[in-house]
């Protein structure tokens, strides 16, 4: 498959700093014995480095908070999907989707990727611009930009057919130890509708980072805003992370026991709808099989699994995905093979 | 059978009230703050699995026979 992203220029070998070649020519060295290294602390100056604390890094979005944990568990699959994708440069990506299914709308999606020249990272480039469409003539296209080298910003819209349904425009601002973003969704001036949603994130510790989000609705003649607050703490190879606000409760446990397995645990409680769900997932990673398997056993009586296997040298994924719902019965299964 | 030996069945079927009465409880979707007990501890019971049950190798030799 070809990569739409730029290929990273390979930064030059950081000039060895050894501590033994700052004492050149002060003493000569009998052949076949070398200088020994010395201590790069001084013991006058040892009381400086002591005390220098790992500045904080940033932490992050608030998004992807929840993402580690949400990206163990398989995603619900039915009917039949092929997918093909074509890389036609290092900056343009197309893909092909057929899509058979009982229960949703089968179809054919044309999508593109395009990643722009400015590079800002190894594997970051912009602008980047996302966009597919399907046999209906429903679209969804968004456009990801970094404006400055802390600031980025993204337009999203999405179409049902002729009529445009979502349409927002965030913009994040990454500092050294904080992420702030202001998100204004489906703005809509001769009616005076719409959503602002803002989000911080601020490293408290190395491994502690605590933040929040307020949720700003309104629409001609009613107004709500809803707050949340958000704490995450890193260890070694776990991720905890708890979201509160008055809406309920969001609980995740990312764990990772070997470079093969990685568990995660999930609790949400919604107070409006009085429902609470804990759920269970873990991936099983076998880069020497080229397999990769999710399962997951949840608190409403739903277990699901899917599979991925890539059929090497063929440039072939096969997946297979089933869903069983013990309560009410229900049993889906998926099959997809993606090309490219 | 059914009824004669209460000394053998009143202990037993104790317990298989218990363990009905608490399956009940576990399943009963009416209460929400019963709910959200029973899920925070399926939550911390989770956690635990993964931090206790998961230093398995998966990739190591197996034993020979």
């Amino acid at each position: 498959m070809g990569s739409v992203l730029a290929a990273a220029s390979p930064s030059p070998a950081p000039a060895a700093a050894g501590a033994s070649q700052g004492v050149q020519g002060l003493a000569s060295v009998p052949p076949g014995f070398t200088m020994p290294p010395l201590s790069s602390v001084s013991p006058t100056s040892g009381q400086q480095t002591a005390d220098a604390e790992p500045p904080l890094a940033n932490p992050g979005t608030y998004e992807e908070c929840h993402r580690k944990c949400k990206e163990v568990f398989p995603l619900q699959m039915e009917g039949v999907r092929l997918v093909v994708n074509k890389g036609l440069s290092n900056h343009f990506q197309v893909s092909h989707t057929v899509t058979l299914s009982t229960l949703g709308d089968s179809g054919y999606r044309f999508g593109s990727t395009y990643v722009g020249t400015k590079q800002t990272g190894p594997a970051e480039s912009f602008p980047v611009m996302v966009g597919d469409m399907d046999n209906t003539g429903s679209l969804n296209a968004q456009i990801i930009h970094q404006l400055a080298s802390a600031v980025r910003t993204k337009i999203a819209i999405q179409t049902q057919q002729h009529k445009f349904v979502n349409w927002q425009c965030d913009m994040e601002w990454r500092g050294e130890d904080f992420t702030a973003a202001v998100t204004l969704g489906n703005p809509d001036i001769t009616v005076g509708s719409g959503i602002l949603v803002g989000h911080y994130l601020q490293s408290i510790t190395p491994a502690l980072a605590l933040g929040g989000e307020v949720v700003y609705h309104r629409r001609p003649g009613e107004e709500v805003a809803v707050t949340s607050l958000l704490g995450r703490y890193t260890g070694d190879n776990y991720v905890a992370t708890l979201t509160l606000g008055a809406a309920g409760g969001h609980a995740t446990y990312y764990h990772k026991a070997t470079d093969q397995l990685q568990i995660g645990v999930e609790f949400e409680a919604n107070t409006r709808m009085q429902d609470t769900t804990t759920s269970f997932g873990y991936q099983l990673d076998v880069p020497k099989a080229n397999f990769l398997f999710k399962g997951t056993v949840d608190s409403n009586w739903m277990v699901g699994a899917t599979i991925e296997k890539k059929l090497l040298p063929l440039p072939l994924t096969l997946a297979l995905g089933a869903f069983l719902n013990h309560r009410k019965h229900k049993f889906q299964c998926g099959f997809g093979v993606t090309i490219g | 059978m059914s009824g004669a030996a209460n000394g053998k069945t009143g202990p037993s079927s104790g317990v298989m009230e218990w363990i009905g009465s608490a399956c009940r409880f576990a399943t009963d979707k009416t209460d929400f703050r019963r709910n959200l007990l029973v899920n925070l501890g399926l939550f911390a019971a989770g956690v635990w699995v993964a931090r206790n049950l998961s230093d398995f190798d998966l990739m190591s030799p197996q034993p020979v026979t």
